[in-house]
């Protein structure tokens, strides 16, 4: 189980909700993956025509929690805005906090960002903020209240994986609250890595929306995360610069003639 | 030629390159994408490597906008114009029926696309008339904005102060193709009228986003002049944007002069081989923009094109005033649009092709005007 505030999740595996070919295939890959929170952008929300609204489709779903997120925002203003707005609509206790002022490599603002994460802390929403992945700003973030964070393995949509690895292990070390690896992750493999490092869960879209066949990578990466988290809970052997015998050499200090 | 170019602009260096076809393999897997990068993937001798450049044009595509096509539609707000631009069906001296949307037009136009479904309007004029000015587009801008998520502009160029009055009524971007960035034929072709100011426009961009738009489209109109010259310079200006105001959305078009159109014989034809080749080429340097395929491409261009390099296409559009909602057509349309297909008939063919077809990837929340000033 993993806790995130007051709630509780079964998978490990976060899923993003865009860029898929259609609803269908999202609905299935969302089902697929076994996850238990899906985030969902507010500019995605569309009351008006229900085939083209994702809110609608997911909210339906059971044991799928929703987790709006403030895509879009350019500041903390707005995301603030956002974040009312998608918890009025979805009544949701999550947001994810995403700031990112540039809107092609949608990297996050960690300044706006943490300006908004005060702010919706003290609203009581559960606050998921997506981070540059600085050990510092983390801590900070953790401070203020935030629920979890959830720094970047590497920019949105590169499927360069955990680019940021060094720095994510540092986050871990310190960080008392959930670390969720957000963004980059293109296998499950290097989601398996991210929870065998420690992290407690990660979010993925584009790995699965952009696959050949979203659903099976969907299932695929709910196995990698599992396996992943076995790892680590079963406790990896230590690595070497040098090769370990696998006699002790100082047997003969504790051996008579 | 290029003597009025600016520097950052002037693409000179790059032209009449010769690349090998080891240069032009290279540029297709380029990690990090320049301008020499693109040259070679514009040359002549790419042509010949257009399938392995709609591969990795589709995958770096589908990487950054995943399995969705963003979709718009035009609403033309007046055809009124007292522009000479030689390639327009519009231009002063032609015999164009001429129309303003009044208010009541408006919100029966707004009516209408909505029932569509759109959430996202670009509005369209001439160049600025008594009929058509800023207080007019501020009033449509601000009525619009209560129908849709999402409104900008595809309008005459304008002051600093009149965008952020416009940006402040709602607009969130601004859509002003250069038309082409050879200064001698710009001149050529925009025979009077305020548009002659080649300068006045190559900067209006930076005034839209200093005035708090959120977003810029650029673009060339292909077949006015070298098209290889003119996308090295749609190029070099989306990088200048980028880099000058880092929070601004850029997006480049493709509007092509078809020799069929208006009469008007475009000096530079560019065929579809030609334009494919350009949207892989954009797409392989510039992975993270947005790049717009509208409704003067055939059918068969933009089913092909569509998630390959293309992420954003317009559909259902109407190119006359007050097109949408009436039933007789009483004005003089800009140009011919070539794909007519209806939403539900496109739509079906973004599905069978994989690709979801998205209206509403905006959301009013996220209106206010940018501020990208440094301290
Ligand atoms: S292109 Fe624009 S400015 Fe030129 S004549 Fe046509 S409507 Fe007028």
């Amino acid at each position: 189980m993993l806790n995130i505030g007051d709630q509780k999740l079964g998978s490990r595996l976060f899923l993003g909700t865009g860029k898929f070919s259609s609803t269908r295939a999202m609905i299935d890959a969302v089902k697929a993956s076994g996850t238990e929170l899906v985030t969902v952008a507010l500019r995605r929300f569309n009351r008006e025509q229900a085939e083209d609204d994702l809110y609608g489709p997911l909210s339906e779903l059971k044991n799928v929690r929703l987790m709006p997120n403030t895509s879009g925002a350019m500041n903390a203003k707005e995301a603030i805005r956002a974040a009312l707005l998608g918890r009025e609509l979805s009544k949701s206790p999550f947001v994810k906090l995403e700031i990112h002022p540039n809107p092609h490599h949608l990297l996050p603002d960690p300044i706006e960002t943490y300006e908004a994460a005060i702010e919706l802390v003290k609203q009581e929403f559960l606050v998921l903020p997506y981070i540059p992945a600085d050990p510092v700003l983390a801590k900070r973030l953790e401070d203020i209240g935030c629920a979890a964070v959830m720094p970047l393995g590497a920019a949105i949509g590169t499927g360069k994986g955990l680019s940021t690895a060094e720095m994510i292990r540092i986050i871990i070390r310190d960080a008392n609250v959930p670390v969720v690896v957000d963004a980059g992750l293109r296998s499950p493999s290097e989601a398996a890595c991210a929870l065998e490092m420690g992290c407690d869960a990660v979010l993925v879209n584009s790995a699965i929306a952009a696959a050949e066949n979203p659903a099976a990578m969907g299932a695929a990466f709910k196995t990698g995360v599992e396996a992943g988290r076995m790892a680590y809970n079963a406790g990896l052997m230590p690595t070497s610069e040098v090769a370990v015998a696998s006699s002790p050499l100082t047997r003969f200090l504790s051996t008579s003639d | 030629m290029n003597k009025n170019l600016p520097d950052w602009l002037n693409p000179e260096p790059w032209l009449g390159l010769a690349f090998s076809t080891a240069d032009i393999e290279r540029a297709i897997n380029a990690d990090s994408p320049n301008e020499k990068t693109l040259a070679a993937l514009l040359s002549p001798q790419a042509a010949d490597y257009l399938e392995p450049m709609a591969r990795r044009a589709q995958a770096i595509t589908r990487r950054h906008f995943g399995r969705t096509i963003s979709l718009y539609t035009p609403l033309y707000l007046s055809n009124f114009c007292n522009g000479g631009c030689l390639y327009c069906g519009l231009a002063a001296d032609r015999r164009a029926q001429r129309a303003v949307l009044d208010e009541t037009q408006l919100h029966r136009e707004l009516e209408a696309i909505k029932k569509m479904h759109f959430e996202e309007l670009v509005l369209l004029t001439g160049e600025r008339m008594p009929e058509a000015d800023v207080p007019y587009l501020e009033k449509s801008i601000s009525i619009a904005a209560e129908y849709m998520a999402n409104v900008t502009i595809e309008v005459f160029p304008m002051s600093e102060p009149e965008y952020r009055t416009l940006a402040d009524a709602g607009c969130t971007g601004v859509t002003l193709y250069q038309e082409t960035y050879n200064p001698v034929v710009y001149e050529h072709m925009h025979r009077w009228g305020d548009k002659r100011d080649f300068g006045n426009r190559l900067d209006a961009p930076d005034r839209a986003l200093r005035g708090g738009m959120r977003s810029v489209g650029i673009g060339a109109l292909l077949g006015l002049a070298d098209p290889v010259f003119d996308m090295l310079c749609v190029y070099r200006h989306a990088k200048y944007l980028l880099k000058n105001y880092w929070q601004a959305g850029v997006s480049i078009s493709f509007p092509r002069i078809r020799p069929q159109m208006g009469g008007f014989q475009a000096d530079f034809p560019v065929d579809e081989k030609m334009l494919a080749q350009y949207i892989f080429a954009m797409r392989i340097v510039l992975p993270e923009i947005p790049l717009v395929l509208s409704t003067r491409e055939p059918r068969r261009m933009r089913d092909g094109l569509a998630g390959v390099g293309i992420s954003k296409m317009s559909i259902a559009s109407k190119t006359t005033v007050g097109g949408y909602s009436a039933d007789a057509e009483e004005s003089t349309e800009q140009f011919e649009i070539s794909d007519e297909r209806k939403i539900p008939e496109f739509c079906d063919m973004l599905r069978a092709k994989g690709l979801e077809p998205v209206f509403k990837n905006w959301d009013a929340t996220y209106r206010e005007p940018a501020h990208y000033e440094k301290s």
